[in-house]
């Protein structure tokens, strides 16, 4: 048990090791030009030499990321209990979920700024848009394989809805819930970086562009590196609130 | 049962009256249940018997307002239960049903899962936790009552689901071939449990099973059913005497009547039912 625990905590951080060296050893030994690929040591120097001019961009990456993830989870739990609760609602609303998790976003996103200017607001209706789908068909999958034994158990208790949803439903489906959370937990930054990237000035995206429209390949890599941090956060987190509600083994 | 003489003045506390139950799919119907009557009196044992397929949990579902009928009425206490819409708490209140298999709540511990329709029938006090306390006690879980469902046996998962059927004090139990799953010397045991709260309480107890000795045993009478449509075929009342116990199996009457059954049931598979 230790052993492994000890293994799947080492060994991550044995290949992140392999990885850098491999790339620092490369760089330098043909000495490829920093502008096209910088080395390792030189980004991570970067990420802590340039950090104050990073930190606004990240708070705000982050900020759009988590506002648009706490908008969109709820949204599309709620809209999966709809589907899976009505056919209308089903048959009306599925197409157009499936549409929006199929629909490459960034072709979205400049119609979207077209209509709402380059603000924050974008940027969060372009996380909603991008992580609530995913959500939405996990918790759907979730609702559609409650157990027919524990749905009549609930209806010779003559239980309501509600009380269902508290002590069947919602319990049943929250591993397949917390599937679809943490892939929005990525898309969510995926969003984020894409709506950054297309306009504005601000968040970890917009510095993207801009540094490697100068050739500071270096800094655009450092920003690339805090998204990746921002992501793992997210993953994390999410992971963690799993592990915290869902406490029974099946 | 020593209560016979009294059967014709009392009033059924449940009636089935020519009830079919027509399942429809995409392509075709499927009759489960076609004209199923049967009157069963307060306080009385009855098993029903048949192949898999006959309709015999179908039967009990409607009784509970989980399925509807189709066709004809169900009475409990002289009312009628199946009509439009959500069967009224009040009724459910009234029964309480013993699924195939324990059907515990895996995020609940194994008291949660007993007092779980306390909660949705909104009774509370310290009588009621007190009632909990003492049914897992009478199946030997008081131990058990704070440990999850995955951490406890096979026959005290069904145990728990028993006496979940039982809190809300229900005067009637379903029961839903509760012990098939388990393995024979546990079922025997659950089976003598069962009669000694039938005995103390005097539950009206509908009993499915496919097994014909466990029917024999526990009944004091067997319906028999029949598959394609499911029907009721014969009923055969069991006067073995009471309290039973497990040393009858090798008795001649014992043996007569599960050979009585066993010949009734006909072309049923005869390695299915020992």
């Amino acid at each position: 048990m230790t052993k492994k625990r000890i293994e799947s905590f080492i060994a991550p951080i044995i290949m992140f090791l392999l990885i850098f060296t491999g790339w620092e050893i490369i760089v330098r030994a043909l000495k490829i030009p920093k502008w096209l690929l910088p080395m390792p040591s030189q980004i991570f120097k970067s990420m802590i030499v340039n950090f104050p001019a990073f930190w606004p961009h990240i708070l705000v990456t982050i900020e759009t990321v988590l506002l648009g993830f706490i908008i969109a989870v709820p949204i599309g739990i709620l809209l999966a209990s709809l589907i899976t609760s009505f056919k209308v609602v089903n048959a009306a609303l599925s197409p157009y979920v499936t549409f929006l998790v199929m629909v490459p976003l960034i072709s979205l996103v400049p119609l979207l700024m077209l209509f709402m200017g380059y603000g924050m607001n974008v940027r969060v209706v372009t996380v909603i848009i991008q992580s609530f789908a995913v959500v939405n068909m996990n918790a759907c999958t979730g609702f559609n394989n409650v157990p027919i034994m524990r749905q009549e158990l609930m209806q010779s208790l003559g239980a309501s809805r509600l009380q269902s949803y508290r002590r069947v439903i919602l319990p049943t489906a929250a591993s397949d819930i917390f599937t679809g959370v943490r892939l929005a937990g990525i898309f969510a930054t995926t969003g984020c970086i894409s709506a950054e990237y297309v306009g504005g000035n601000m968040g970890l995206g917009s510095q993207i562009i801009k540094y490697s429209q100068f050739l500071k390949t270096t800094e655009s890599f450092a920003c690339i590196f805090y998204v990746t941090i921002v992501g793992l956060m997210m993953y994390w987190l999410i992971s963690f609130a799993q592990k915290k509600i869902i406490s029974w083994k099946i | 049962m020593e209560e016979l003489g009294k059967k014709t003045l009392q009033e059924p506390r449940i009636k089935f009256d020519n009830v079919s139950k027509v399942f429809e799919t995409r392509s075709q119907e499927i009759v489960a249940v076609k004209d199923y009557s049967m009157e069963v009196l307060t306080g009385e044992f009855v098993s029903i018997i048949g192949p898999s397929g006959c309709g015999k949990s179908t039967l009990i579902r409607m009784l509970d307002g989980i399925i509807k009928p189709t066709y004809g009425a169900i009475y409990l206490d002289g009312i009628q239960v199946n009509e439009e819409g959500k069967m009224p708490k009040e009724t459910l209140r009234k029964m309480g049903f013993i699924f195939q298999q324990p059907n515990l709540l895996p995020w609940y511990t194994v008291r949660e899962n007993v007092a779980l329709p306390l909660r949705i029938f909104g009774l509370s006090g310290q009588a009621w936790e007190k009632r909990v306390d003492e049914l897992l006690e009478l199946v030997g879980l008081t131990k058990s009552g704070q440990l999850f469902p995955y951490e406890i046996s096979g026959g005290m998962l069904q145990r728990a689901g028993v006496i979940r059927a039982m809190v809300h004090d229900p005067e009637i139990l379903l029961m839903d071939e509760p012990f098939g799953a388990l393995d024979e010397l546990t079922r025997e045991q659950l089976n003598m449990e069962l009669l000694d709260i039938w005995k103390e309480t005097r539950k009206t107890i509908i009993f499915i099973t496919h097994n014909v000795e466990e029917a024999v045993l526990l009944s004091s009478r067997i319906y028999i059913m029949g598959t394609q449509p499911g029907r009721l075929v014969s009923t055969v009342n069991i006067d073995l005497p009471r309290p039973r116990s497990l040393k009858m199996i090798t008795q001649p009457e014992f043996i007569s009547y599960k050979q009585k059954l066993t010949k009734l049931i006909g072309d049923l598979d005869l390695s299915k039912i020992k």
